[in-house]
């Protein structure tokens, strides 16, 4: 589904991406892992059309499609879904008008008819009620006032809702507490699916203990270093990351 | 060097065929005042970046004709007074006999409301800066006075509806006067439209003068075409305890000019004043607001924001005078702006003058651009660019959009706005 070759990207002028391969098929799950500064954030922002970033080299495909030639909005269309790290306020724009505008969006991309205020406000309300989000925060602008754990499960109800191919889920997990954690993470279970692939970005490994993924990624200084099963998430979680750099030098220097 | 250019004499060369003996005598004692009148240069602090876009050729002097064809207006539920290039037409017009409430237009008033209205009309707006309305006070052919008795309350807006019909070249001059006894009430929507696309100007004073306790609100809709130069001003006087609310939504054109006035005379007394503008094109839209603290107590809130796109130019000025003895005054002033093309031009000035030692006087202004860290998200879930332009556009001012009081004028501005910034983005 997704295939990233030798992916380089960078800001202002810096590199952060640095060549990253990556291939990740139908059904699965992947997890990126790394110490903060890595690259994690920037892989996922570059996958979804951030124009912050620069894509100095590489290629990524998407089903097929050069997927860097894009845009943003077309990304989403073709599936591409990105659970921010930061979801963004937006005071003056209602939940509930963005996201029918968005989901209307996609429906119109695939030739399906819009659904009109009525149909879409009942669907709405159900998956709100899935992630445990009250459906009055539908009528609020988009984010304005949440609470941090609203703000991501405000991005599974989305991914709920867009019912997307690939969900890119950025550090979905950091600032939740544990109840919040079962919400967001059965969220994240109930997208699973043959035709759907999941890249998970995250620091700690206890999000996994929820998700569980079929492969992990150690991304260290914009390259993934190691790659593993599930397993590599328990060895990561005992001895932190510094073990991983050694031997990266060493095998540098043989 | 030049001399100055003066108000040409045509424009004040009589008419008002239909006014009573003492406003007639009242508009000519008016216009002997503007004999030889210096108009606004780039020179005159309050028209600097309008007088330009002023334009009064001799034969923008000519009355318009009052008859004529009836543009389309919002028409909503309510109770409606339509005047044509500055005349009222009662057959256009639908209001009940209210208890407590009179609505009258200035030819069907008897000597004792005419009388009345002589000695009151043009006291509520300071001549030296609003000096193009004055024309106003010289030229007004028709009016309407509003009385509200003492605790009268207007179950429904009033909807006037200012029509210029631009097929020939001329002015009009429409004129309101609002008397609100002790605790009345009304909310009175003014609705600027036209027709036709010949130049015209449209010189129009409204002035509302609130009593003990009186509650009003206006919303002033500005919708007039291109060829409509349109130059207002709103007078405000409030006594004890009285508040005073206006929303004002704009839609730019080749010169659009609002001065608004308030004069908080009574202890208690509170107004807010919201104002949305929005411009694109070469069009260009000037808001002077001026609020006077002169009693003690006394709260004001105001809150405008510009959208200028293409090469158009918004400009907000916004006054607060807080006097020697208003003591325990609170004032709160902000004014954000938002620029949607490089080409476009937004100017803001404050203008705070505080003479009392005890009071809380607040202001704040801002000029940005769209968000992109905002645009980015919502383009990432499938929205396409134009209409995400537009919802974070119009999010920049539905805060204030969505305080209009009146349900249908709200709607029908946030359609309006929508259809507006979509061709905006469209085009860009």
């Amino acid at each position: 589904m997704l295939n990233i070759k030798n992916l380089h990207a960078s800001v202002g002028g810096e590199e952060i991406l640095k060549g990253i391969n990556l291939e990740i098929k139908a059904g699965e799950i992947h997890a990126i892992m790394g110490p903060n500064g890595s690259g994690k954030s920037t892989l996922s922002q570059v996958l979804a059309g951030s124009e912050t970033f620069e894509v100095t080299e590489g290629e990524v495909t998407f089903n097929g499609e050069n997927l860097l030639d894009l845009e943003t909005e077309e990304r989403a269309r073709e599936g591409v879904f990105l659970a921010f790290q930061y979801p963004v306020e937006i005071p003056g724009v209602s939940n509930l008008q963005f996201l029918r505008t968005a989901v209307n969006s996609m429906r119109g991309h695939r030739g399906e008819p819009e659904m009109n205020a009525a149909e879409f406000m009942k669907h709405a309300r159900e998956v709100s009620m899935q992630v445990d989000l009250d459906p009055a925060f539908l009528k609020r602008g988009v984010n304005e006032g949440f609470s941090g754990g609203e703000k991501k499960r405000n991005e599974i109800l989305q991914a709920l809702l867009l019912q997307p191919k690939l969900a890119i889920l950025d550090e979905t997990d950091s600032g939740l507490d544990i109840d919040a954690l079962h919400v967001v993470s059965d969220g994240v279970n109930a997208l699973r699916a043959k035709d759907r692939a999941i890249l998970m970005v995250t620091h700690y490994q206890r999000l996994l203990n929820h998700i569980v993924p079929d492969y992990v990624h150690v991304l260290a200084d914009g390259k993934i270093v190691k790659s593993g099963g599930r397993e590599l998430a328990y060895e990561l979680e005992e001895r932190g990351y510094g073990w991983l750099n050694v031997k990266d030098k060493e095998a540098t220097a043989s | 060097m030049k001399s100055a250019p003066t108000l040409s004499s045509v424009f004040l060369e009589p008419a008002g065929n239909y006014l009573p003996g003492p406003l007639l005598e009242l508009r000519k004692q008016k216009g002997m005042a503007l004999v030889d009148m210096p108009l606004p240069t780039r020179k005159t602090e309050n028209w600097k970046y309008s007088s330009r876009h002023l334009k009064l050729s001799d034969e923008l002097a000519v009355a318009l004709p009052s008859p004529g064809k009836e543009g389309t207006s919002l028409s909503m539920a309510g109770y409606r007074v339509v005047f044509r290039n500055g005349v009222m037409v009662p057959e256009a017009s639908d209001f009940p006999d209210l208890t407590g409430i009179r609505i009258q237009r200035f030819c069907d008033l008897d000597d004792q409301d005419v009388a009345v209205l002589a000695e009151r009309l043009d006291n509520t707006l300071d001549s030296q800066t609003v000096q193009m309305a004055r024309l106003n006070s010289a030229r007004f052919e028709d009016g309407l006075f509003i009385q509200l008795d003492k605790e009268a309350v207007l179950d429904q807006p009033l909807f006037i509806i200012h029509e210029v019909t631009a097929s020939s070249v001329g002015s009009a001059y429409p004129r309101i006067y609002v008397d609100a006894a002790r605790h009345s009430q009304m909310t009175l929507v003014e609705e600027y439209i036209s027709s036709g696309s010949e130049p015209v100007m449209v010189n129009t004073v409204t002035e509302f003068v609130l009593a003990e306790g009186a509650r009003i609100t206006g919303v002033r809709l500005t919708l007039e075409g291109e060829s409509v130069q349109h130059i207002g001003a709103t007078g405000v006087r409030q006594a004890t305890a009285s508040r005073f609310e206006s929303h004002c939504v704009g839609f730019g054109g080749p010169l659009r000019r609002h001065d608004l006035q308030v004069r908080l005379e009574g202890e208690g007394a509170e107004c807010k004043l919201n104002g949305v503008v929005v411009t694109q094109g070469k069009q260009h839209y000037d808001n002077h607001t001026s609020i006077e603290h002169i009693a003690a107590h006394c709260d004001s809130e105001e809150t405008y924001r510009n959208i200028a796109a293409g090469q158009s130019h918004a400009i907000f000025n916004g006054r607060i005078h807080i006097h020697q003895d208003a003591q325990k005054s609170n004032a709160n002033m902000n004014n954000k702006n938002l620029l949607l093309s490089t080409g476009a031009e937004i100017d803001t000035k404050p203008e705070l003058e505080i003479y009392a030692d005890d009071v809380k006087c607040a202001h704040g202004a801002t000029i940005g651009q769209l968000n992109k860290t905002s645009l980015f998200y919502l383009v990432s879930r499938g929205v396409g660019r134009r209409e995400a332009n537009t919802l974070l556009t119009i999010a920049f001012i539905n805060e204030l959009v969505e305080q209009i009081p009146v349900e249908a004028v709200r709607e029908a501005m946030q359609l309006r706005l929508n259809d507006f910034f979509n061709q905006t983005f469209q085009e860009a």
